[in-house]
């Protein structure tokens, strides 16, 4: 599909997407008193909804039903506790991307605090409506995936991206 | 470090894996995809964590009587097939490791009747102290609790999506 059937936003080529913003909802704190691990998740995954909307793939995309993108793997650092009402703002970083996937991280930070509080690298996949099964990017997504992509290329790789799960040894 | 705790502790599973945990998909938990949404099967591994820690000694009550809790630090999640709204889940959970503190934990979700893999979550999970709300080693029957669940757990074979770096070049 060459383009999109509805207006797409804006292109933001700063480095790194700064646009996602939310706030702890009091449903997202469980018993230990802070924002449970589940919602962590949920928190980042509206910030990839913020991301894909850069280059055309979210609600309308499945709306549309063109499309759709699936997780395919997720990897969160929890750094610091948040808590209800604390505002966040999510970052994002494209690593790597090919003709079906991206790879990228994002970061959450106290908004007013400034703190890190968690990461989150995940691989994307785009999803075919009709089949459910993995497709190619459409071209319009693809163009802007590739524009984003130069533009987060002079960025350093965060730390946090890349890591193995473990318990060091002594 | 706790000498004890004060409640009677639930009778100790050994077998391996942990398999004792099942869930069910909620309708809040699916999303415009028409699928369980990617947060959310961490909310259910979470869960898992949890019936995990009781098995322990370390549930409800270790937060109530706030003698403490456990935080999860750091978690990898693979999103193996779709789940549907009210589909059964069963979790089958395999010790990797432990220290004084921590443990590190590998899930695996199966679809509940049709028995294929969902997805895996391998996770650290640490003890916290109530009060300071910072680290602190596990209350000793917790570690022997670790210990007895190590000896058997520790002759299971590496799963083989634990230890996963990401990246698009291992992947076709």
């Amino acid at each position: 599909m060459k383009l999109a059937p509805y207006p797409m936003i804006e292109l933001d080529l700063s480095a790194p997407l700064d646009r996602h913003r939310a706030t702890v909802k009091p449903d997202w704190i469980d018993w230990n008193g802070h924002m449970n691990v589940g919602y962590y998740v949920v928190a980042f995954d509206q910030a990839t909804d913020t991301l894909c909307q850069q280059f055309a793939c979210g609600f309308e995309y499945t709306r549309d039903k063109i499309g759709m993108t699936f997780v395919l793997e997720a990897h969160v650092t929890y750094d610091r506790e948040v808590k209800e009402g604390d505002a966040l703002r999510i970052t994002t970083q494209i690593l790597d991307h090919d003709a079906k996937r991206i790879h990228y991280i994002h970061t959450m930070y106290h908004a007013d605090e400034g703190y890190l509080a968690a990461t989150n690298e995940l691989m994307l996949m785009n999803i075919d409506y009709a089949s459910r099964r993995s497709a190619p990017w459409p071209d319009f997504a693809m163009e802007r995936i590739e524009r984003l992509a130069a533009a987060h290329a002079s960025l350093p790789k965060p730390s946090q991206a890349g890591r193995l799960i473990g318990i060091k040894k002594k | 470090m706790l000498e004890s705790l004060p409640y009677e502790l639930p009778e100790l599973v050994t077998s391996a894996p942990l398999d004792t945990h099942r869930s069910t998909v909620l309708p809040e938990w699916v999303d415009w995809n028409g699928h369980m949404n990617v947060a959310f099967y961490v909310t259910a591994f979470d869960q898992a964590s949890g019936a995990f820690m009781r098995n322990m000694g370390l549930g409800r009550r270790y937060v109530d009587g706030k003698l403490g809790m456990t935080f999860v630090l750091e978690t990898h999640v693979t999103y193996d097939r779709e789940m549907k709204e009210g589909a059964p889940m069963r979790f089958a959970t395999q010790l990797l490791a432990r220290d004084a503190k921590k443990v590190h934990l590998f899930h695996e979700m199966f679809h509940g009747e049709q028995g294929y893999l969902a997805a895996t979550n391998e996770t650290i999970v640490m003890n916290i102290d109530y009060a300071s709300r910072r680290s602190a080693p596990w209350p000793v029957p917790v570690t022997a609790r670790l210990d007895l669940l190590w000896a058997t757990h520790q002759l299971l074979p590496k799963p083989a999506k634990a230890g996963r770096i990401m990246s698009l070049s291992k992947k076709k």
